[in-house]
């Protein structure tokens, strides 16, 4: 067992570190987050150049053949520095689903142009409140003459209005499929998230679509599992410079004549920040590693998932009330590191919905031995508690 | 990182798996599912801890020159895990977890020969001397004299939380050698071989579950040969602090927890909800279970990278980490098992918790132990320095 980084990923991390403190300063990066587009395609450019839009993917599509331990070493530095270029959009999810594809021509040729920075893509898969699992996804698919048709909404599209690349998640014949549309075709409802992020509702109205690949649902799942860990990396890194932020401010203020951080009420908040920050951790590392020996499991996702989110916002509230009045203003990280944590623990199931998976009666087994033979209460839960 | 699983394993866990599934004895195993502490019924435990100890298994994390078993990280994981589904009672780790690596690093010649083959064996129980009535987490205000005479110590006071000292044959403690300077500079670390000193007495304390769990010891002109001394003396701090990380940083809890989960999971579907139906099938309970697995899950994923070596283990918090993750976590499934059980964990079962007690329980194995463990449970966070004290130290290493 080793949970440490390579050599080389410690000094992609650190040169990245540097890069970003120079370039990626919090006022640097909210001038960004408030220009037009909400993103620098400056930054994007040298992001590219330093191969993190290629990370993840084959030599074949010009990637790097890098792992998902590569993926987390880079996400924990971009929670940690509020990076809000469309990585995660496009490299993670809309480049991580078609990379499940690996067979299919389409699929390959519209990941060169992810790989190579030159096309943004997006994910169009929620649909709203209750739908994380790709099980639960409903929107149809129509068979046309000449292909196929979308109707319905999707929700929450990272970058979804502006993409280049917009891929959905439909049901065809009752399975979940994967589709490509013309990234103007939908119907957009723009809006910017609390974290400073583009994003939109998508209408979909018999819109045209390309179909990528049929019967999909186990590797789009497995590709929004390896997006649940890099998310997670990101909240464990705004967590680090949360505890981090918050060590050093508490031992400068001064109130009553002495640092804040010599009480002892102070002290022990930011203990407890630094637990749940080693929990975490903890959990995202040896998950990482899981991932690369082969497949997390359900279970492993679930209590990642659940953790970055209860302990993250754990941290960003203690943070945020030791800072004090100063905590809530728009000037310091503070705020907008618990924001990105909350925004990440809203997307693709929340910490209160893993709980619950991870607390649900067990499936039965499959011999039946010590078999739960009581009946589920919900379809869903049936579903998706199969191998928790 | 690399956690490919090895291939050869599977075998070694088979061959844990058959040895654990046969050697216990019924009574062994009555102990196991009627713990409710750290530590065990003490006649079995120790008489299973012999058992290990033919098989050269007692002392998992022991280095090989002491007699242990040389195993891997995951041969240890594997073997705790096994051991834990099996609800096998956990040896007492005085002697494995603490005086006996501490011997190892600091001891003489003659005191590793003299003293880690019982340990090891399972022949000698050593109990713990350390608090005081007026010294418990603050344990350097300790007064517990020892006077040098001749080749010996006289020692007068007493010392209090010594778990099992009425079972003891050995004692290891310290003691005040000396009034000048900081107070930390005049403690010495002490081996007793015997218990039964003149001048030495020893009361058993009830305890909040009922058991005579901890004793006080009293010490009135006690001799006792200064041959027991381990380092210098008045250096006692410094070796009680080598010690003081293998007892708050020692070992996995993990395994043993989500054994605990597990039978309150298994409860849950068994237990009717007062909102209809089954405990299982509530929202809220779900969640609080929920909640509780993860948190097994991230002491194990804290655990598994403590004990390959991760950088972390470095952090100078990590022992205060690693005893507040797990001391906490032990409460939270303690109180989540009396909720479960809910009024079945009235009744006072003392008599029939007993091992080999002719008493029929009421109700189930669950219903018979959940309150005690949740009692006894209360101690976790005030032993080994309270979690308050652990705080202190966590933020102490935050101090820019």
């Amino acid at each position: 067992m080793d949970f440490t980084y390579t050599e080389e990923q410690e000094q992609l991390r650190s040169s990245l570190v540097s890069a970003l403190r120079r370039n990626y300063t919090l006022a640097q990066r909210q001038d960004i987050v408030a220009s037009k587009d909400g993103w620098s395609p400056a930054v994007w450019e040298q992001l590219t150049e330093l191969g993190l839009t290629a990370i993840p993917f084959s030599e074949e599509v010009g990637g790097l053949d890098g792992s998902i331990v590569d993926l987390v070493a880079v996400a924990e530095i971009f929670g940690a520095h509020l990076v809000a270029e469309p990585w995660i959009p496009s490299t993670v999810l809309a480049g991580g689903v078609l990379a499940a594809f690996p067979d299919l021509p389409e699929a390959r040729s519209l990941l060169e142009q992810i790989a190579a920075g030159e096309a943004i893509g997006a994910l169009a898969h929620e649909e709203g409140r209750g739908t994380p699992d790709p099980a639960l996804i409903t929107m149809e698919a129509e068979r046309t003459g000449e292909g196929y048709t979308l109707t319905g909404e999707k929700r929450m599209v990272l970058h979804g209005a502006a993409a280049d690349i917009v891929l959905v998640t439909a049901r065809l014949d009752g399975e979940l499929a994967l589709f490509i549309v013309d990234g103007t075709a939908p119907a957009a409802t723009k809006f910017t998230t609390i974290d400073g992020r583009p994003a939109a509702h998508l209408r979909f109205e018999a819109t045209s679509a390309k179909l990528i690949a049929s019967e999909a649902e186990a590797r789009v799942r497995e590709a929004l599992n390896r997006a649940i860990i890099v998310l997670a990396a990101e909240t464990v890194g705004a967590m680090g410079a949360l505890l981090e932020q918050t060590v050093e401010y508490a031992h400068t203020r001064q109130q009553f004549g002495s640092p804040i951080g010599a009480f002892q009420v102070i002290a022990h908040r930011m203990a407890d920040m630094k637990l749940a920050y080693a929990k975490s951790r903890a959990t995202l590392l040896h998950t990482t590693a899981v991932a690369e020996a082969g497949q997390p499991s359900a279970h492993d996702i679930a209590v990642l998932k659940t953790q970055v989110g209860r302990l993250g916002r754990s941290v960003g509230e203690a943070a945020i009330q030791i800072h004090g009045g100063v905590g809530m203003t728009d000037e310091l990280p503070i705020g907008h590191l618990h924001k990105r944590i909350l925004t990440i623990d809203a997307l693709l199931g929340s910490a209160e919905y893993h709980a619950r998976a991870l607390g649900a009666p067990r499936a039965a087994k499959v011999d039946g031995s010590a078999g739960d033979e009581r009946q589920p209460s919900t379809t869903e839960k049936e579903l998706f508690h199969a191998d928790i | 990182m690399d956690i490919t699983p090895d291939s050869g394993l599977e075998e070694f866990r088979s061959e844990v798996v058959e040895f654990l599934d046969t050697a216990p004895t019924p009574e062994i195993l009555e102990a196991g599912r009627k713990t409710t502490s750290v530590f065990a019924p003490f006649e079995q435990v120790m008489a299973w801890h012999r058992i290990l100890h033919t098989r050269g298994w007692s002392a998992p994390d022991w280095p090989e020159e002491y007699g242990g078993p040389g195993w891997s990280v995951e041969q240890r994981y594997i073997f705790a895990t096994e051991y834990q589904k099996r609800g096998l009672p956990p040896l007492l780790p005085n002697g494995l977890k603490m005086v006996g690596p501490l011997l190892m690093e600091l001891g003489s010649p003659e005191q590793k020969d003299r003293y880690l083959p019982g340990i090891l064996s399972g022949e000698d129980y050593w109990t713990q001397g350390y608090s005081e009535p007026a010294a418990g987490s603050d344990l350097a205000s300790l007064s517990c004299s020892a006077v040098a005479d001749g080749d010996d110590y006289i020692l007068n006071g007493s010392k209090i939380w010594t778990t099992y000292a009425h079972h003891a044959n050995r004692m290891f403690m310290l003691v005040r050698t000396s009034n000048e300077g900081p107070k930390q500079a005049g403690i010495t670390f002490l081996l007793l071989d015997r218990m039964d000193y003149p001048g030495m007495e020893v009361r058993p304390i009830i305890g909040l579950d009922g058991a005579p769990e901890q004793c006080e010891v009293f010490f009135t002109d006690v001799r006792v040969p200064q041959s027991g001394r381990v380092g210098a003396e008045n250096d006692g701090w410094a070796v009680s602090k080598q010690l003081l990380k293998h007892e708050r940083g020692g070992g996995a809890q993990s395994p043993m927890l989500r054994h605990r989960l597990d039978v309150v999971r298994e409860a849950a579907a068994q237990t009717p909800s007062a909102f209809g139906g089954f405990l299982a099938d509530d929202a809220a309970f779900q969640r609080d279970l929920g909640e509780l697995e993860a948190e097994v899950s991230s002491l194990e994923h804290f655990e598994k990278l403590a004990i390959s070596g991760h950088p972390m283990v470095k952090d100078r918090a990590y022992p205060s980490l690693n005893k507040i993750l797990s001391t906490e976590l032990t409460q939270r499934i303690s109180t989540l098992m009396t909720d479960v059980v809910g009024l079945d964990a009235l009744p006072d079962q003392r008599d029939a918790l007993s091992v080999g007690s002719d008493t029929e329980p009421l109700g189930d194995d669950l219903s018979l132990i959940a309150m005690p463990y949740y009692l006894n449970s209360r101690a976790t966070t005030i032993y080994a320095g309270t979690n308050e004290v652990q705080r202190d130290l966590i933020a102490r290493t935050q101090r820019p």
